[in-house]
């Protein structure tokens, strides 16, 4: 019996565009960037200088801080500028360009298979530090810091996101597919590190190929199990995920260690697996290219620091018709303006519409009629209906009195709402200044 | 190429799902129960079917239009209020009926306050109640094609049998939406689509029939219930009306309590009203505490362990069935309205009664100016009690009932006349009850009321000392109405002007209270 969770939609998993693609191998042929923020916490600090050459490989920004990561070169070549490039953000972020020489020469030492049976956990951790390994889901929380909770003993369960609820993309449904022992050995790897927990491999329904496969590479392994998920939007959600493998759900502000969990998506359990038995720094990712704007939908082993335009070549090209490409899958992504720009390494698809639904969506709004689909759809239990009304008469107490801070904009309120109303690009837009409000009385309360 | 790229906020997907398609929803579940009405009433039912849909319509267009708003008739709305108000009026008023609600329903409540989702109350129970104060006789005229008849509560409230089958399937006297049948089938269609949800109507006729089960008199006798549960608009009004998204709360809690309230509201007005149809006013009034519930039931995420606290994952979790929180708050919240309720009838119902009971004795000195005491006569009330209870004159008066018989004597015990105490159930408001008073030698002395609820202003002029000054100190056989005024003889009355429903009421009473009198009493 597959799990359900509270809330939640159902919208077109629109998987099959791309899922039956194997990945294909990218190589770069234009200069490549390299925003120094690619994660959550603080911006890397660069340690190369323009004119310097550099290999595959090598460090190209240290993480400054514990929160924070390291960044490499992924090609050979030489360092053209430390400087403001365009990203998928709004304004132009600090990027080091290198120029590729297309030898894609490799540090030594890197990629030289070695037992990890003989390193100590301190080793392991180490190294997954170093090689600047981030939640590969999207999030790009520095997964060092993830995996160092407190009590480690505490720890019951390391539970793998191969849900991959977002519609159209398939990187991680390939990844399950055609290299199981990547994220199977990754998990061993963390395994380690947490003495009481057991692995919970979590992937949707719809994917029976991974499920097959992964099933396979964990036989004989009292530790591993496979956990089906009922297809449901957003079943991928750390929040959802912790439920269906403890049967609790978390507060939510709370982190999954709270009840026991660390969450990882597969494709940073395969990462973990070749830093710690390749020690091979985070260079390569998987990217879906998709949607109905794709001439030849496929997957992508991307260098990170390749420029979207290039990835989208390699998709045979975008349609003439094509509206909107995001980065990202169509319920969080982020629509890009133009597609010269960098992959990082939390960008997993490049979708491309051709038609907007966002646009059509405008054309039909009305008045909201409280019909109350925003609420049942929550999967925190929210109210974006009277979030909504406090935000459009900017009441902060209310906003905040309705639990508006734990939004986590998953969108399915909006995708839902038959009014059209714009429900999580207003709580995009009203969220910081209520955290400031917040922020501010709090302080305010601490120095009575 | 590039820079024709669409840029927004997520999500980019949406569903297909709009407030079209939602009416459209509501309007596909009110069909059974609108064809069966056609089919039942007869064709000119639809006629005010389509009347009342497509003066909702042209109001909203023209509002729109003069104000220079969006057109908004494509998202079905105003299709939805016109039905709704069709559903329940009559099913043979005249046309101007509708056609005024529905104008009265679209501008004055939805269009005034800002249109779709911006009305305070439901927009086609506040055109019925404009037509309820406008025109009270025909929206209370539910005969049809020459069919006349009580309506099934008002056939229950005198005693009468009613077939619940009947009632079920619609074949009874009744508004347009009228067979339960179909509008349970409409209501299915609605849950399953998701425009509504559970919590509204099954609070609403939990909470109804608890509460009639309690203090309805009946007990829980399920034919009662069932009767009262399928009439009165009571199925409509909790699937259809109540559970309208814009005046009923947003969060669950919310909405048990508003369906509770409405039960019980609903309930009240039947047993201490007259009123059969007082589910429009439960929900009205309802509506106004929509956004009360709405400010102070914040609904809590749900989830456990707070930042930085871990959980005992071996700690014993509940499994299987356990009862729903919101449940048990139904249940607390019918239990303590309903405890409240039995309270204050227990610790009312004597001293009630001792009222009553001290002002028919203060009517009957009133009317018998010269008794020093009222008393009964056994053999008298054996003789009432052998009416038993039925209407008195087989019709000769109307529904009237002579209720009791007293008897007022002087100091010294001797006879000075006879109080009758006489019903009519034909005022314009149900019931009128009246002390008579006569003298020994068959004169009337005078008239008093005791149950009175006309309309201010107008029936309730019947009550003024000159009006019933002219039926005092008079010796007839029975009194005439004069319509039109202008009496000369000693048996006309004249009716107080514009109620003379009410007058008439009072006349066929006072003329069955004379003839009790001449053929019972002075036998």
């Amino acid at each position: 019996m597959s799990y359900r969770f509270r809330g939640g939609v159902h919208p077109n998993p629109n998987k099959e565009l791309s899922a039956d693609k194997p990945f294909v191998t990218l190589q770069p042929k234009g200069e490549m960037v390299y925003p120094i923020s690619q994660h959550i916490g603080k911006p890397a600090r660069p340690v190369v200088r323009r004119g310097d050459l550099v290999e595959a490989g090598q460090l190209i920004a240290e993480a400054d801080g514990f929160v924070s990561a390291n960044i490499y070169a992924t090609v050979s070549g030489k360092v053209k500028a430390i400087e403001h490039r365009r990203t998928y953000a709004a304004v132009p972020a600090e990027c080091i360009v290198i120029t590729n020489d297309g030898e894609y020469r490799v540090k030594e030492g890197v990629g030289v298979e070695e037992d990890p049976a003989g390193l100590t956990n301190a080793q392991i951790l180490d190294r997954i530090k170093m090689a600047g390994i981030v939640g590969l889901g999207g999030a790009g929380f520095p997964t060092h810091v993830k995996l160092a909770p407190k009590d480690p003993s505490a720890i019951r369960y390391i539970v793998a996101n191969g849900a991959e609820c977002e519609p159209g993309i398939t990187c991680d449904d390939r990844l399950m597919r055609e290299k199981p022992e990547w994220v199977v050995e990754g998990m061993r790897c963390v395994l380690r590190l947490f003495p009481n927990a057991k692995a919970v491999i979590c992937i949707e329904e719809n994917k029976p190929e991974a499920i097959a496969a992964i099933q396979k590479a964990i036989q004989g392994d009292e530790r591993f199990s496979v956990l089906p998920l009922q297809v449901r939007y957003p079943q991928g959600s750390e929040r959802n995920l912790v439920h269906a493998v403890t049967g609790y759900y978390m507060e939510s502000a709370a982190l999954p260690a709270s009840l026991g969990c660390i969450v990882d998506n597969v494709w940073t359990l395969a990462a973990i697996y070749r830093a710690v038995c390749f020690n091979e720094p985070l260079m390569e990712r998987g990217v879906t290219v998709t949607g109905e704007g794709a001439v030849n939908p496929g997957n992508f082993l991307v260098r990170i620091g390749t420029s979207a335009q290039e990835v989208l070549e390699a998709a045979g090209g975008l349609k003439e018709e094509t509206r909107k490409i995001l980065l990202g899958g169509p319920m969080m992504g982020a629509a890009i303006p133009r597609t010269d720009i960098p992959l990082t390494k939390q960008n997993n698809a490049l979708y491309c519409m051709t038609v907007d639904e966002v646009e059509l969506a405008e054309a039909q709004q009305t008045n909201c009629i409280r019909c109350g689909r925003c609420i049942r759809s929550c999967p925190l239990g929210l109210s974006p209906q009277l979030m909504m009304e406090a935000a459009k008469r900017g009441d902060l107490e209310r906003f905040i009195a309705l639990h508006g801070l734990d939004c986590i904009q998953c969108g399915c309120c909006t995708y839902t709402c038959p009014a059209k109303q714009p429900l999580v690009p207003m709580f995009k837009l009203f969220k910081p200044r209520a955290m400031a409000y917040n922020r501010a009385k709090m302080a305010k309360e601490a120095s009575k | 190429m590039n820079n024709m790229l669409n840029v927004s906020s997520s999500p980019h997907f949406r569903s297909s799902h709009n407030t079209g398609r939602e009416m459209l929803y509501v309007i596909l579940s009110l069909l059974p129960a609108t064809i069966f009405g056609v089919f039942h009433f007869g064709l000119y039912t639809l006629a005010v079917v389509i009347a009342s849909v497509a003066a909702a319509c042209l109001t909203e267009y023209c509002f729109n239009m003069v104000c220079r708003r969006k057109n908004s008739l494509r998202d079905f709305s105003a299709v939805v209020t016109g039905l709704l108000l069709a559903l329940v009026i009559p099913p043979h008023v005249p046309l101007y009926v509708p056609i005024l609600g529905s104008v009265f329903a679209i501008l004055f409540t939805k269009c005034f306050f800002g249109g779709l989702g911006q009305n305070f109350m439901n927009p086609a129970l506040a055109g019925r109640a404009f037509l309820l104060i406008s025109f009270g006789k025909v929206m209370t005229d539910y005969s049809y094609d020459a069919v006349s008849g009580a309506t099934p509560l008002a056939a229950l409230a005198n005693g009468e049998a009613v077939s619940v089958r009947d009632m079920f399937l619609g074949f009874a006297m009744g508004h347009t939406g009228v067979s339960i049948a179909a509008l349970l089938i409409g209501g299915l269609f609605l849950l399953y689509t998701g425009t509504i949800t559970w919590e509204i109507p099954v609070s609403i006729v939990a909470v109804f029939t608890v509460v009639m089960g309690l203090f309805a008199g009946h007990g829980f006798d399920p034919m009662f219930l069932l009767t009262h549960i399928c009439g009165g608009g009571l199925i409509l009004g909790a699937f259809f009306m109540a559970t309208d998204p814009v005046t009923s709360p947003m969060t669950t809690t919310g909405q048990l309590i508003y369906g509770a309230l409405i039960g019980a509201l609903a309930a009240l007005f039947r047993f201490y009203s007259g009123m059969a149809d007082g589910m429009s006013y439960a929900i009205i009034i309802a509506n106004l505490v929509v956004p009360l519930l709405d400010k102070y039931i914040i609904p809590q995420p749900w989830g456990v362990g707070k930042k930085g606290q871990t959980v005992d994952l071996d700690a014993p979790q509940k499994k299987g069935f356990s009862v729903p929180r919101s449940a048990v708050v139904l249940c607390l919240i019918t239990a303590i309205a309903g405890g409240a309720l039995a309270g204050v009838y227990t610790m009312t119902k004597d001293q009630i009664e001792y009222n009553q009971m001290m002002a028919k004795l203060q009517a009957y000195k009133e009317v018998i100016p010269g008794a020093a005491e009222i008393v009964y006569d056994d053999a008298l009330t054996a003789k009432v009690e052998e009416l038993g209870g039925e209407v008195y004159g087989e019709g000769a008066f109307g529904k009237a009932y002579i209720n009791e018989v007293a008897v007022g004597v002087d100091e010294s015990g001797n006879t000075v006349g006879y109080g009758i105490s006489a019903t009519s159930m034909e005022g314009y408001d149900g019931e009128i009850t009246m002390a008579v008073g006569m003298d020994t030698e068959g004169k009337l002395l005078g008239i008093s009321f005791t149950t009175l609820n006309e309309t201010a202003g107008m029936g309730m002029l019947v009550n003024e000392d000159s009006w019933k000054a002219q039926f005092a100190d008079k010796e007839v056989e029975s009194f005439v109405l004069l319509k039109q005024g202008g009496s000369s003889a000693d048996n006309e009355i004249d009716s107080v002007s514009g109620a003379s429903t009410t007058s008439g009421a009072v006349v066929n009473a006072v003329n069955a209270a004379l003839d009790y009198y001449r053929n019972v009493i002075m036998q």
